[in-house]
Formats: structure tokens, C-alpha cells, sequence
């Protein structure tokens, strides 16, 4: 399983993987990690005929709290959120996270704005970026623009980034009161069959404001709007954790392949999500 | 000799591995790492279909790509097949061609091979070479294969069976009809297979100037190889020479000739350049053999006190199609057949099996061969009987349990039990694990709400059989014997040529253990050599258990040829007689009298530089060959028990095993650290086949679970940590009484599981757990009609 | 083809590559370090780990240009002397951590990283770092074992190589 042939660039400054992302348009892909990437070329389920590595660019690697976010540049790898301690600090929730993204050696490589620009749904960070209103900078030759998740992912492995653009940098909002995030795979470190992810503004005892993503139930990580709704207002306590969980399973029509059938899906919907808000409601 | 009256110093040592040093440092040699001047690199283009006449292969587009010196085609190869005929009756007959000419089997079979000078080259011009398919409709379900209106694999065949095997013991239907209960069920093992670590991989040499064919391959039995080889190509055997160096796992699936090894044979031949090809990943899912599918229909009768009288059974096993060499396509049918008793003493038994053709990839050997699915099927039926009776599920087993005073036992499926400790393994298992203390621990927690259950699985497992049991087989090659071939040189140092091969099994260092001590020297002077068939003398190779038994049979005989060679030598140059003499530590010497003697390499120089002191008659060398048939060659009995705690989450499915035991007998161990290693190796792989592993067909028959992110292996993190204890009842028969023990701990863990998660799910209500692998949505699934059981 | 030049085991190699040379390629078949082995081509296996910087990586699933300027360290750099081997490797052969042989480079390696991050792991943590390094043999026992003795004997021998 041998990649298909193609021209490889290794830009040193951003300008210069803008020009070249310019002129070669829809027949490159960005290399920073590989770890999704580098796969689907050696299965030749991609053939990208150019490949414009970003990995000596400098300036992409700033990971930092900065105005109530948290800002990650695109050279950062799911193991420096690892062993980051303003990522404790800040969004504790992460440091929860990327233990369980693949194995150490994936987790050297792998970056997280890489994976929210490969878009996988079954992908912990887009599911993340989500539930904590992530903002993803693109920029192309001369311009740049500001994404939320929201908008940001279209279906299956597909993004709004236009072929001549890059992502560079991905920002969390960091001032959640409760945040809670539960996982089921198959085995450690595999991708999640479903994925929950919450993160709560309390006011007091209640909750004030609710954002509730899941990975793998759909073709793109998704916002159970429904859940949210339902647990608005109402007490952070493992009964209001259960209704959620009841609400979500109602709310989504998962997908299905060999690793879970729809029903399936949606009675772990309704498990996870029950979970990752009991973990917010225990604190952890 | 008096060798015999000193304990042993190697047999039974935990004796570190020889053959780990070069694998530490990266030294290993296995054959991708193999370099030729010239060497081609070839890649297969493969069937997209899983059954398609193929109307037209276009190669020109590719042949005139960078670096590609020839494709080649069905056509090219036509004629090279191999046909593997079983000699029971009824058995049809079927061709797996080097490369498929007229209609494609199975999705991935090989069509086309690109040979070019880099293998990134050859890719590439692969994905140029254009097939025209014809799609024909697939024959994937193995029961519906068995229907009337089902389309035939094969055309000419009558029906799509292999062959239809019968048997029924004297009285059967008396028992059935007298007998006071029954339990039954239709038990599924799907499908999956060994996967080794190391994906195939062989090149073919042929010299042009010598017309030898040097075949580099990755296979545990390079002799079977060499005669399939010549017999495929129709090229002389004595200018073949199979070489297989290192080898990254075999597990049964490098065991069989495949057409790639035609292939690049053929290549070869043609071109006058060394082709090499290394499968990757996706190639060995789809096309590397499968193995485990079995369906089975099963009913036990028994009596109040939980008894077991007859055992009935209907065996479906979903074969792929074509009859692979060198099993033929009925062994996991026969083998299910014979062993579907398994332990107890079932006195009538009636079964029937049926070895399917299918057009899913071909099916072989695997750790076990069909024993984990026999196992499954008749310790979930146990499992029921215990139910029924109101019965703890390791009293039930007790109470059905060949025991000592049965021995040796002719079972119902008609194999020779030769020894066993099921008994007192069970008792054994269950004190070190305090079976009755993890009872009362269950209850606690179940009163908690968590949902804990414990399984139990016993096997006795057929080892080492030979030339008996095969000739009941009905295979065309009946793998009787191996040969071990010993030679000292004139420094004394001994080198051990086997004709089985070795690639984990530790037999580097366990073949020497077993010659050493009859000789008095240290296993640091034994070398062993395998795996070149210009080398030793003919054997079948590794597989089913046997090597220690046959190989490790063979190299003992050997060593006490040349311990009575050197004997003769000595007492002849001593005056004593050849019986009086002793090695021990090197030396070599009258009884008694250790100044009386020479030092080992002193003995063995004198035999080779001296001849005149030799005794007439005696050849002036050091050489001794045996092929050992362990008598009675129906194969000796290990057996095992083990037991499992699994937790299982109801939300989830997901199962957590946490705890596993077993307590295992396979008579005196040669080195009980290896025998654990392969106890450990089994039982990992036994929970994949429990919980993790299915090759995956849609309904047309294309393989979905095509990457290691959809067939999923258990790693560290799934296995759990794993406790043996040993138990020693030796074989009557056997050179010291060893017996096999390699695939066994792959036997039970699908029916531990399986009962463990039963038992954890029965607080919600009833269930009957009949199929594997236990994936979280099928616990699910048992979950939730547990609870609408429960509720009615 | 692409210049490139990276230290392999400590010794610096100028080489020109095809850029969609995998890394794992290069290092077998161009400078016939044979050790790193292939086992899926897509990362999960853990058969081709090497360190990259000091860091285990996939190398079945990195270019060979990607390694231009940095250091590459394979299961060769352990010790290439039988008779004097890396604690790691000596734990591995005394407590069986081998079987077949063609996981243990990667094992080695992941060993090694754990250790050096980590020199006294708990049985979870070992297996939670070895998680990506898949064994079809030994079914993990002796490797756990042995990369416990090999923590003992780095302590003992006072702090790790």
C-alpha cells in the first residue's frame, strides 16, 4: 500500500504555502501531522497531487490562554495539549480528552487543528471544537477569515476551507463552568463509536446555558439542540443528567456502519451523553 | 545407560530463548528483508468481485509504465493449480489457479501480477491494468449454499457442498428417545482469522544457468511447499529449493500454498530474475485464509442429574471456494466433528457435517481448527444443562468429565483420549481462584446493580497425532512423522537440522533442550537449523500442536543414536562396555570412574580424525536421523480449564474481563516459560475471537473490514493479565511423555466469555449467549431482551 | 527526488528521495536498517515505531523527505552486541517477551520512551502506553513482565540510557 506520486513542498514561511496552496488549488493537501492524511494515501483512497508541508513553517506552534480563550496554532500536537499545563488549567476537560485520541505515537504527530480540518465525525476534537465554540482562523494569499464550528463542518470529511486556504489556528472559549466529555470504543484509542461532550454555564445551582456535541452519530460532529433546550434552567443533578441523555437519543437519527447499527447508536447516544454530563456534574 | 538416573539439566528449565538475541538487536531475518541483485517487485491486481467471469484483462497501459517489465495473466499461468482431493467419498473437486483466468471466486482473488523494478511502481501500473468483470451471483450464506435453488460455486458440482460427512454411534436414537431432557441451540462463531503480525511474503529465483527455483516464502512448512510447488507448476522437485528464514507469526495461516507462491515461481521462471512480493495489510484481510466460520445445530440429551447421554449435531462450516492445500476443505469439518464431545463421557452421538463452497476467500487453518467453534457449541450447551438442572456449572462438567479411571477412552467422536486430568485441572482452577469466595463476591456486587459474571470452559485438545489419525482424515498427505537430523563435529558441538520450522514457538531452544541431556552438554554448543529444504530430511512442518512431541520426539531419538555411536567409540578405546559408559557435564566416561573417560569435543575429534579407533563396522561420523511417529498416532490429549470475570456495562455493551485463569496440563514441560508464552499468545487470541474479530461480508460478497481501524485486534489494553498453573500427566506413549499444547489456549476463551457474560446478564433475566464475537451492540441486544424477558 | 540529509542512530546520511518515499522504506531498503518492520501501512500496528526527536512515530505513515534535518533513532541504536544489550533488551529475552520477533523493534522503542517519561510505571500505565504497539504472539503478559524488569534494572543501574 504505496501513496500515489506526487510534487512535495516544504515552505518555511506561511506567505509561501499560501502562494503555492494559490496555484495548485484543489490538487493539494496540507500535511502537518499525517496521521489521518498519510492513511487514506497509502490506501489510495487519496491522491493529492500536491502536498504542501507546513511542518517548517514557523510561528504555528503558540498554544496559549489568551482573553478567555484558548488559542492552539496549527503545528500544535494533541501531545502538547497533553502535557500542557495551561491546558489543565484552562480547559481541564481536554487534559481528560487526548489521552484517549490513539497512542502515544500518533498523539507526537497528529495536531488538533489538523484533525478538525480532516473532519472526521467520529473524531474527538470536532466534536470539541463544537461544544466549546471553537473559532478556526483560515487565511489564503492576502486575507484571512474567522470560522465558528458552527458553520465550519459540512458532511463527512468535508469542511468550508476552500482549496486555497489553511487553517491556522483554532481557539476554545475557556470560561464553562462544568464540562464533562465520555467516550465509548471499541478498544483504547480507537476512534469513538459515539462521543459526548458537554460544557455548561451555571448560574448558581442551574444551568444557565448548555452546549452539547456528539462524534459519530452523524456525517459531522453534531449539536443536540433538543438536550440542550430541555436541561436549560434546571438543576446540575444526575435526574437532569438522565433527561438529557433521553432527549438526545430522541432528537438524532445516527448513521450506521459495521461498528454500530442506527439503533445501536442511539441507545449509546443516550448513555453518553447521560454520562459526559454526570461528569460535569461530579466536576471532573 | 544410566543417562536417565541424573535430573535433566535443560528439559524442564526455563531456559532462556536462543534465537532472541538477533531479534532484539533488529537482526532478525525475515523475507522482505531479503535482497537480490535484479530483484523485480511484483503486485496482484485483484477481483473487485466476489464472483465474476472475467471477459477481458487489458494490460497494455501498464505494461508501458515507468519501471514495469511484464503483467501477467490467468492465461500466462494456465494450467498451475493446485487440487487438493480428499479421499472421502463424494468429496468434489476443485482448481485454485495462480492466477484466476476464466471466472474470479472471491473478492480479491488474483487476476493480473505487475512486475516492475520498485514496488511503488508496480502499484501504480496495477491500478492500470483493466478488468472486465461479468458479476454472477455470489454464493455467500454457507446454509443457503445448501438449498436446492442455490447458485453453484462450481459449475458441474451437485450442490455446493465439499462433501457430506455422516455419522451416527450404535444406539443413538435409543438414548435420544429414553433420554428425560434436552437442551438445544444453533450456536455462530463468525468469521476471522490469525492475522499474524507479519504479513506473506516470497520470492521466487529461478536461475536460468542451473534451473533451480529457489523459493524465499513466508510458510511453517516448507517441505509440503517444495512437493505442492512442483506438483502446481509441474517442475521438478529436486531443483526446487524452499527457504523459510524468519517468519513474523504463523498461527496456521502460513500453512498452505498459496497461489502467490505460484506465482512468483512462475515469474520467475519466465523472466530469469528474482520476483519478490510482500503482501500488504488489505491483501491479507482479503485473501490471506480465513478461517472459524461455523455454524452449528446442536442438542444435548441427559437426565436428572444432569448427565449427558447423546450429543447431536449438525456442523456447517463456510469454506470459501476451493480446497486449499494441504488440508483439503474438509478438515475444520472433520476435526468439529471429531472433537464436538469434547471432555465428557457422551456415550451416543449423531452428527452431520457439511463443508460449504462459498465465494467468500478461501478457508484454512487456524489455531485451533474448528475446536474453538466445537468448544463453544458443547460448553454453551453445558452451560444450559446446568441451568436446567439447577446446577452450578463447573458440578455439571464435573459429573460428565472423562476421568483417570477411564483412560485411555475411546470417545463418541472417535478419538483415542490417551491421558488427561479434567478432573483435578477444574478442582485446581477453581481453588486458586476460590470459586466459591468469587461467588460470594458476585453476589456482593451484584446487590450493588453491577453485573459481574463468571465463565467456565474445559477442552481436551488433540496434539501431536501423526499417521493414524490422518489416514481417518482422508487427506492426501498424511503429516505422520517429523525428522530431526543431528550431526556433531569434531568440535563437539552439535547442530540439530528439524524439518519442522519455527517462528514464536521457541523451538530454537526447545529442540535443544531435548537433545542436550542425553549427550551431557550444554545447550550453548546446540545450534538448530529449519526452514531450508536443502538441509534436513523430509517433514510436514509446524502446526497442530505436534512439533515438541515429533520434532522434540525426533531430535531425542537422535541424540541417544549418537550417545550409543560415542558410547561404542569410548568403551571400545576403554574397555568397557558401551552401557557402562556416562555423559554428564561434558565428560564422557566409564560408571564410577570419572578419571576413566575423554571430555566431550576431545570424543567427538577422535571419531572424526581418528577413524582408526573407531570400532570396525562403525562409520568414523557423527550422524543420526530419526522420523518419529508418536505412537499410537491418534494423538495425545492436553487439556485445560479456565474461567473468566467479566463485568459488563448495560449502557454500552462493552464487556471488561476482569480476571482470567487457567490451570493446564500438558504433561512434563520442556520449558515452562515457552509453554506459558503460548498459553498467554492463545488465550489473547481467543478474546479477540470472543470480542473483537469478524471478517465482514456485505451481501454480495465484497470483505468491508479491509483495514486494521475495522478488524480489530486486542492489544495491551484488552487483554487482561493472564494466571496459569500447571498440572504434569504425562502421555503413555510419547518420547517423555510431552504432549502438544501450542493452539490450545485459543480453544476456550469464546465459550468463557460467552458464559461469563451469560452469568453476568442473568440477575436481568434469561438469555442464552450463542454467537460471537460478543461486540458491545450484540451485548446490547442481550441486554435489552433480558429485560423484555424479564418484564413478560 | 528531494536531497535530504538526517542523523539515523547518531551518524548523519545525505540521501536523494522520491518524496512519497514512506519512511519506514528508507530506513529498510535504502539504508538497510532491517529492524523497523511493516506490519499495516496505516498506523495502527506500531510494527514500523522509530523515534523521531526522541518521539515514538509511526514510520510506515511519515515521508522520508519529513525527516530532513531531524534525528531518527531505530531498534539498531539499542545495541548491536548480543553480548551487551540495553537493559530493555535483556529484560525482553529473560522474561520472554518475545515470540515470533516482529513486534519487538516497535515494543522496544515504545519501552524505552515510557520508561525514560515514566521510570517506575504501575502494570495500567505500561499497558496504557504499549496500547498501539499490537503483539499477535506473546498475548502481552512476558512484555509487561519484562518491561517491569527492565524499569528495575534501569533504577537499579541508576536512571536510564
Amino acid at each position: 500500500m504505496k501513496p500515489a506520486p506526487f510534487e512535495y513542498h516544504a515552505p518555511t514561511t506561511l506567505d509561501e504555502a499560501l502562494d503555492i496552496l494559490a496555484s495548485t488549488g484543489a490538487d493539494a493537501a496540507p500535511l502537518a501531522g499525517g496521521q489521518s492524511l498519510t492513511p487514506l494515501m497509502n490506501l489510495r483512497l487519496a491522491r493529492p497531487a500536491h502536498i504542501v508541508d507546513i511542518n517548517r513553517i514557523g510561528g504555528l506552534d503558540h498554544l496559549g490562554q489568551d482573553n478567555g480563550r484558548l488559542r492552539v496554532g496549527a503545528l500544535v500536537r494533541h501531545a502538547d495539549m497533553e502535557r500542557s499545563s495551561v491546558v489543565r488549567e484552562h480547559l481541564p476537560v481536554v487534559a481528560t480528552v487526548v489521552p484517549l485520541i490513539g497512542y502515544p505515537a500518533i498523539r507526537h504527530r497528529g495536531t488538533v487543528v489538523g484533525s478538525l480540518a480532516h473532519a472526521d465525525p467520529a473524531a474527538e476534537w470536532p466534536s470539541l471544537a463544537l461544544a466549546l465554540d471553537a473559532e478556526i482562523t483560515l487565511v489564503r494569499t492576502g486575507s484571512q477569515r474567522q470560522v465558528a464550528a458552527e458553520g465550519f463542518f459540512t458532511t463527512t470529511l468535508t469542511t468550508i476551507k476552500e482549496p486555497d486556504e489553511l487553517l491556522t489556528e483554532v481557539s476554545f472559549r475557556t470560561d464553562f463552568d462544568a464540562c464533562g466529555f465520555y467516550e465509548f470504543a471499541r478498544r483504547h484509542g480507537d476512534f469513538a463509536i459515539i462521543a459526548a461532550v458537554v460544557a455548561l454555564e451555571l448560574e448558581g445551582d442551574s444551568i444557565a446555558d448548555a452546549r452539547i456535541a456528539l462524534a459519530g452519530a452523524a456525517d459531522r460532529p453534531l449539536r443536540v439542540n433538543e438536550a440542550e433546550d430541555a436541561i436549560r434552567g434546571e438543576p446540575l443533578t444526575a435526574e437532569t443528567a438522565v433527561r438529557a441523555g433521553e432527549v438526545a437519543r430522541e432528537a438524532v437519527e445516527p448513521l450506521e456502519d459495521i461498528h454500530g447499527s442506527s439503533d445501536y447508536r442511539r441507545d449509546l447516544v443516550e448513555v453518553a451523553v447521560d454520562r459526559a454530563m454526570k461528569r460535569a456534574v461530579n466536576g471532573s | 545407560m544410566t543417562t536417565e538416573a541424573q535430573a535433566p539439566r535443560f528439559f524442564g528449565a526455563r531456559v532462556k530463548r536462543v534465537e532472541d538475541p538477533r531479534f532484539l538487536i533488529g537482526g532478525g531475518r525475515f523475507v522482505d528483508d531479503v535482497d537480490m541483485t535484479g530483484m523485480l517487485h511484483a503486485c496482484f491486481v485483484r477481483s473487485v468481485e466476489a464472483r465474476a467471469r472475467i471477459t477481458s484483462v487489458d494490460v497494455a497501459e501498464a505494461e508501458k509504465m515507468p519501471g514495469v517489465v511484464k503483467v501477467f495473466t490467468g492465461h500466462d499461468f494456465s494450467g498451475s493449480e493446485v487440487r487438493c482431493v480428499s479421499a472421502y467419498e463424494g468429496f468434489q473437486v476443485s482448481g485454485y489457479p495462480a492466477l484466476a483466468e476464466v471466472e474470479a471466486k472471491f473478492n480479491g482473488e488474483a487476476v493480473a501480477m505487475v512486475v516492475a523494478e520498485d514496488p511503488y511502481q508496480a502499484e501504480d501500473a496495477a491500478g492500470r491494468v483493466f478488468v472486465d468483470y461479468e458479476p454472477l451471483p455470489p454464493v455467500i450464506d454457507a446454509e443457503k449454499a445448501l438449498l436446492d435453488d442455490s447458485p453453484l460455486v462450481h459449475d458441474g458440482w451437485k450442490g455446493n457442498a465439499f462433501v457430506e460427512r455422516r455419522y451416527e454411534s450404535p444406539g443413538f436414537d435409543d438414548a435420544k428417545q429414553s433420554a428425560k431432557h434436552s437442551v438445544s441451540g444453533r450456536f455462530v462463531m463468525a468469521r476471522h482469522s490469525g492475522i499474524p503480525l507479519e504479513t506473506r511474503a516470497a520470492i521466487g529465483d529461478y536461475d536460468k544457468g542451473t534451473r533451480m527455483l529457489t523459493l524465499w516464502t513466508t510458510t511453517q512448512i516448507p517441505y509440503l511447499i517444495r512437493t505442492g510447488l512442483a506438483d502446481a507448476i509441474g517442475f521438478p522437485e529436486n531443483r526446487i529449493r524452499v527457504i523459510s528464514p524468519d517468519v513474523g507469526g504463523g498461527f496456521g495461516v502460513k500453512a498452505q500454498l498459496y497461489p502467490e507462491e505460484m506465482a512468483c515461481s512462475l515469474a520467475s521462471i519466465d523472466l530469469g530474475r528474482p520476483v519478490k512480493w510482500v503482501e500488504d495489510r488489505r491483501e491479507h484481510l482479503l485473501t490471506a485464509h480465513h478461517a472459524r466460520e461455523h455454524t452449528h445445530e446442536a442438542t444435548l440429551y441427559f437426565d436428572d442429574e444432569g448427565i449427558v447421554e447423546a450429543l447431536e449435531a449438525k456442523i456447517v462450516v463456510n469454506m470459501g471456494p476451493y480446497s486449499v492445500f494441504p488440508w483439503t476443505a474438509t478438515m475444520d469439518t472433520g476435526m468439529a466433528m471429531g472433537i464436538l464431545p469434547g471432555p465428557y463421557k457422551i456415550k451416543h452421538y449423531s452428527v452431520r457435517g457439511y463443508p460449504v463452497a462459498t465465494n467468500k476467500a478461501p478457508y484454512g487453518a487456524y489455531r485451533g481448527v474448528s475446536r474453538p467453534a466445537a468448544c463453544f457449541t458443547i460448553e454453551r450447551l453445558m452451560d444450559q444443562v446446568a441451568r436446567h438442572r439447577g446446577l452450578d456449572p463447573a458440578e455439571v462438567r464435573r459429573r460428565n468429565y472423562v476421568t483417570g479411571d477411564d483412560y485411555p477412552y475411546r470417545s463418541a467422536g472417535g478419538l483415542e483420549y490417551d491421558s488427561g486430568s479434567l478432573v483435578e485441572s477444574q478442582d485446581l482452577l477453581l481453588e486458586q481462584v476460590d470459586y466459591s469466595g468469587l461467588r460470594r463476591w458476585q453476589q456482593e456486587e451484584r446487590e450493588k446493580g453491577r453485573l459481574i459474571g463468571i465463565g467456565l470452559g474445559a477442552y481436551t485438545e488433540q496434539t501431536a497425532h501423526a499417521t493414524k489419525e490422518f489416514v481417518q482424515r482422508g487427506v492426501p498427505i498424511v503429516f505422520g512423522y517429523e525428522t530431526s537430523t543431528l550431526r556433531l563435529d569434531p568440535n563437539g558441538k552439535l547442530v540439530i537440522n528439524s524439518s519442522i520450522h519455527n517462528h514464536g514457538q521457541g523451538l530454537e531452544t526447545t529442540l535443544g533442550q531435548m537433545a542436550a541431556d542425553a549427550l551431557g552438554i550444554d545447550i550453548a554448543d546446540v545450534r538448530v537449523e529449519y526452514g531450508d529444504t536443502s538441509q534436513a530430511a523430509y517433514g510436514s512442518g509446524t502446526f497442530a500442536s505436534r512439533s515438541a512431541v515429533l520434532a522434540g520426539g525426533a531430535a531425542r531419538r537422535a541424540s541417544e543414536q549418537l550417545r550409543d555411536q560415542l558410547a561404542r567409540v569410548a568403551g571400545h578405546n576403554l574397555e568397557a562396555s558401551p552401557e557402562d559408559i556416562e555423559f554428564e557435564s561434558g565428560r564422557v566416561f566409564v560408571a564410577g570412574t570419572p578419571d576413566r573417560g575423554y571430555d566431550f569435543d576431545q570424543l567427538c575429534r577422535m571419531v572424526y580424525h581418528r577413524p582408526e579407533l573407531v570400532p570396525e563396522g562403525q562409520p568414523p561420523i557423527l550422524e543420526a536421523t530419526v522420523a518419529y511417529d508418536a505412537p499410537p498416532g491418534t494423538g495425545t490429549f492436553t487439556n485445560a480449564t479456565q474461567i473468566a470475570v467479566v463485568e459488563v456495562d448495560p449502557g454500552t455493551g462493552g464487556i471488561e474481563i476482569l480476571r482470567y485463569a487457567i490451570v493446564e496440563d500438558c504433561g512434563p514441560m520442556i520449558n515452562p516459560m515457552v509453554v506459558e508464552g503460548q498459553i498467554f499468545g492463545g488465550i489473547a487470541q481467543g478474546i479477540g475471537s470472543a470480542i473483537y474479530e469478524e471478517l465482514v461480508y456485505d451481501d454480495d460478497g465484497h470483505l468491508l473490514t479491509t483495514t486494521f481501524m475495522d478488524y480489530m485486534l486486542p492489544g495491551t489494553t484488552e487483554v487482561p493479565h493472564i494466571e496459569v498453573f500447571h498440572l504434569e500427566t504425562p502421555s503413555p506413549f510419547t518420547v517423555g511423555g510431552i504432549k502438544g499444547m501450542g493452539e490450545g489456549g485459543a480453544i476456550a476463551p469464546g465459550a468463557v466469555i460467552a458464559g461469563a457474560v451469560e452469568d453476568a446478564l442473568a440477575p436481568m433475566g434469561p438469555v442464552v449467549v450463542d454467537q460471537i464475537p460478543l461486540t458491545p451492540e450484540r451485548v446490547r441486544g442481550y441486554v435489552d431482551s433480558a429485560r423484555r424477558e424479564a418484564s413478560r | 527526488m528531494r536531497d535530504i540529509t538526517l542523523q539515523v542512530n547518531g551518524t548523519e546520511i545525505t540521501r536523494s528521495v522520491n518524496p512519497r518515499r514512506l519512511l519506514v522504506d528508507f530506513l529498510r531498503h535504502d539504508l538497510r536498517l532491517t529492524g523497523t518492520h511493516v506490519g499495516c501501512e496505516h498506523g495502527v500496528c506500531g510494527a514500523c515505531t522509530v523515534l523521531f526527536d526522541g518521539e515514538s512515530v509511526r514510520a510506515c505513515i511519515m515521508f522520508a523527505v519529513q525527516a530532513d534535518g531531524h534525528h531518527v533513532e531505530t531498534v539498531e541504536s539499542l545495541a548491536d552486541d548480543p553480548d551487551h544489550l540495553h537493559p530493555i533488551q535483556q529484560a525482553f529475552w529473560e522474561h520472554h517477551g518475545l515470540q515470533c520477533g516482529f513486534c519487538t523493534p516497535g515494543m522496544l522503542l515504545a519501552t524505552k520512551e515510557l520508561l525514560a517519561e515514566n521510570p517506575s510505571p504501575e502494570e495500567a500505565e505500561i499497558r496504557a502506553a504499549l496500547a498501539g504497539n499490537i503483539c499477535r504472539c506473546t498475548g502481552y503478559v512476558h512484555i509487561v513482565e519484562s518491561v517491569k524488569a527492565a524499569a528495575e534494572a534501569m533504577i537499579a543501574q541508576g536512571g536510564s540510557r
